[in-house]
């Protein structure tokens, strides 16, 4: 039995976007157990609900995270929607539907350049947030901010997008897809690549049924489970399939989290030939009464949305709980006899957002 | 016609001494654990456990007094550390026979128990 | 085995010209939409505070007596709230971001006083209260439905004319748009 030293990993380390710590117990370069430990920015935003009304904690719950901003905008304004009793029109779920499948592209690009970045191979990371460039461009067209889009409100949305923009938005999409694909070949084919990816990090089908796996790291171990299921947006109506790999590694989240790119640019096409004319928003006036409880898939996984208010101005509760916070688990249980060069690929591996973790 | 699995809301007020037999019978049934989160209220906490199955959610709520404490579900989902160890630290709950106790420095907050002030 | 499947795309862009814009030698090309910051036409600007009351920062301040908009830049979040609900439409959302500064700056604006004959539309002074002369109202609800903050009720049929003075902003929309000049602040 060899020696057992403790390794710190993080919150400060190159490959790391977001600080979180581990305590990696090693035993000659194996990694036998990893503490996780989070809470170096926890900012209480869910404690705000006692000062702001419930128009401005939608601001306060899209700020949340910069990547999957406009999910957290569309959930938290769901809920409230759902605890009062209001239906959006048409037109305003089909457009907030189209952004958020645009924010899932713009998220999975910028994860594969981290990916990337985490093996060492820089030039592909540069090439991969190049990319991600114009989707940034489209959403500043058509709502005004690159990251935080101040788009979704209680009743519908705020900016409409016209058919030509839409359109144009689409030819713009059909064209960089091509270049997506230039570069998600050398993910998929190149053999150096290949060796840091393939057989690491296996999670097995009924592990991550144990651990309560969400997203794309369940999907790849054979969990056929995507909250775009339960009918919120348009999915269903687009005709909609979850992408499932059965291998378990950091080679099928990859994979997965690549074909869900094309799938989201296949599904905005639709989206755009299926949209209605009509109003964007309806009115909403009074207070939240009631509680709701919605689930919507993120880019990295379920997300869940719960809003409780008591008749005020102010709500009583709002709950935001993201999905990395649900693949914490699976990750230390991967980590359990991984070599130590591999911990930084697990560790990007279940894409972790540790601002909507911590909130 | 779109099956809305999101609207169906399932809140089911349990017993703090009923919570671990409820529990294990949907642990049989398949459901998966989503999230704990625990709300104050004037005459006490009222922690929310969230399940799955199928893309439909399930809720038990358990209201405990202040200053009491509940029975852990990590023997049956491992993954409740994280949640209970939030909840404790934020609120102060205890939860007994915790499978990963960090013994309150999970959250590494200034003061203790924030949004449940001791007065 | 796949070997340097990214040659292709590097030697691509060794003869393309660069992703990258030399900012701030270039200047950026902003965005039709483009929230920068806030900006506001004064002689439009009636004070009624309905800015104040919708930023979800605090960024605005008004001043009735002293007659001034200030708005906290470095508060400021660019939501756009301010310019959708404004009634005078004097707010606008511009393209260009807020310059960057080592102090937090304040922008103080000086709205002046209307002229002699725009006395109708004038915000009244602190402490009034808004009355309709029900005599020449006529309950056509004009009032009400231009009312920004949904201070006033009126029904045709019962012929009930009520307004809540704790929701009324004394901005002086309904005195401006009354067909019958029943309203005015006492």
């Amino acid at each position: 039995m060899g020696k057992r030293t403790i390794i710190p990993f993080g919150p400060q380390h190159p490959v790391l976007p977001e600080p979180i710590h581990l305590d990696l117990v090693v035993e000659d370069e194996k990694v036998v157990e990893a503490i996780p430990s989070i809470g170096f920015i926890h900012r209480g935003l869910e404690k705000l609900v006692e000062k702001k009304e419930y128009t401005e904690m939608v601001y306060v719950i899209e700020r949340i995270c910069g990547i999957c901003s406009f999910g957290h905008g569309w959930g938290a304004c769901a809920s409230m929607e759902g605890a009062m009793g209001v239906e959006v029109p048409e037109r305003a779920d089909y457009l907030r539907t189209i952004w958020h499948e645009l924010g899932r592209i713009h998220s999975h690009l910028l994860w594969l350049g981290l990916l990337a970045d985490g093996f060492g191979f820089e030039s592909l990371f540069m090439h991969c947030w190049r990319v991600r460039e114009t989707i940034l461009d489209i959403f500043e067209n058509t709502t005004g901010g690159r990251v935080i889009f101040s788009v979704c409100k209680v009743g519908g949305v705020r900016k409409d997008i016209d058919n030509k923009t839409l359109r144009e938005m689409v030819k713009t999409l059909r064209t960089l897809e091509k270049e997506i694909k230039k570069l998600t070949d050398v993910f998929l084919d190149d053999s150096s690549v290949k060796s840091r990816l393939c057989g690491i990090g296996v999670l097995s089908k009924q592990d991550a049924i144990d651990l309560c796996a969400v997203g794309p790291m369940a999907r790849a171990s054979g969990v056929a489970q995507d909250m775009r299921l339960n009918g919120h947006g348009k999915y269903l109506e687009l005709g909609f399939e979850p992408i499932v790999e059965t291998a378990g590694d950091c080679y099928a989240r990859s994979k997965v989290r690549i074909r869900e790119v094309f799938q989201s640019i296949d599904l905005i096409e639709k989206a755009v030939d299926a949209i209605p004319d009509g109003d964007i928003a309806v009115p909403v006036k009074g207070n939240v009464d009631g509680e709701y409880f919605i689930r919507l898939e993120q880019p990295r996984g379920e997300a869940v949305y719960y809003a409780k208010g008591q008749g005020t101005k102010f709500l009583e509760r709002m709950r935001v709980r993201t999905p990395t916070n649900a693949n914490i688990p699976a990750m230390v249980k991967t980590l359990q006899g991984c070599d130590l060069a591999d911990v930084p690929m697990l560790v990007l591996t279940i894409d972790p957002c540790i601002s909507c973790t911590e909130r | 016609m779109t099956d809305k699995k999101y609207a169906v809301q399932d809140f089911v007020a349990v017993e703090p001494s009923d919570l671990l037999a409820v529990v294990r019978d949907l642990k049989g049934e398949g459901y998966r654990l989503v999230q704990i989160c625990g709300t104050l209220k004037e005459n006490g906490i009222e922690v929310m456990y969230s399940f799955d199955k199928d893309h439909v959610a399930k809720n038990l709520k358990v209201l405990l007094p202040q200053e009491e404490s509940i029975e852990s579900i990590s023997g049956e989902y491992w993954p409740a550390f994280v949640y209970e160890n939030e909840v404790h630290d934020l609120f102060g709950i205890t939860f007994k026979h915790l499978a990963l106790d960090f013994g309150g420095k999970f959250y590494k907050v200034t003061e203790p128990t924030p949004w449940n002030p001791k007065k | 085995m796949a070997i340097f499947k990214i040659g292709k795309v590097v030697l691509g862009s060794l003869f393309k010209k660069p992703a990258t814009l030399m900012y701030p030698v270039v200047p950026r090309q902003w965005q039709e939409r483009t929230r920068g910051h806030i900006s506001i036409v004064e002689a439009d600007c009636i004070l009624c505070g309905i800015c104040v009351k919708r930023c979800p920062t605090h960024a605005i301040t008004v001043d009735k007596p002293g007659r001034t908009w200030t708005i906290e830049r470095m508060d400021c979040v660019q939501c756009g709230s301010c310019a959708e609900n404004c009634p005078k439409k004097c707010l606008t959302m511009e393209q260009q971001y807020s310059a960057p500064n080592t102090v937090k700056t304040v922008d103080v604006h000086h709205i002046p006083a209307p002229a002699a004959a725009e006395k109708k539309a004038a915000p009244a002074a602190p402490g009034s209260k808004l009355e309709c002369d029900l005599e020449t109202c006529i309950y056509c609800g004009i009032c009400a439905k231009n009312c920004p903050s949904d201070a006033l009720f009126v029904d045709r049929k019962e012929k009930v004319w009520k307004v809540d003075h704790d929701a009324c902003t004394q901005c002086g929309i309904c005195v401006e748009k009354c067909p019958k000049d029943s309203l005015s602040f006492k």
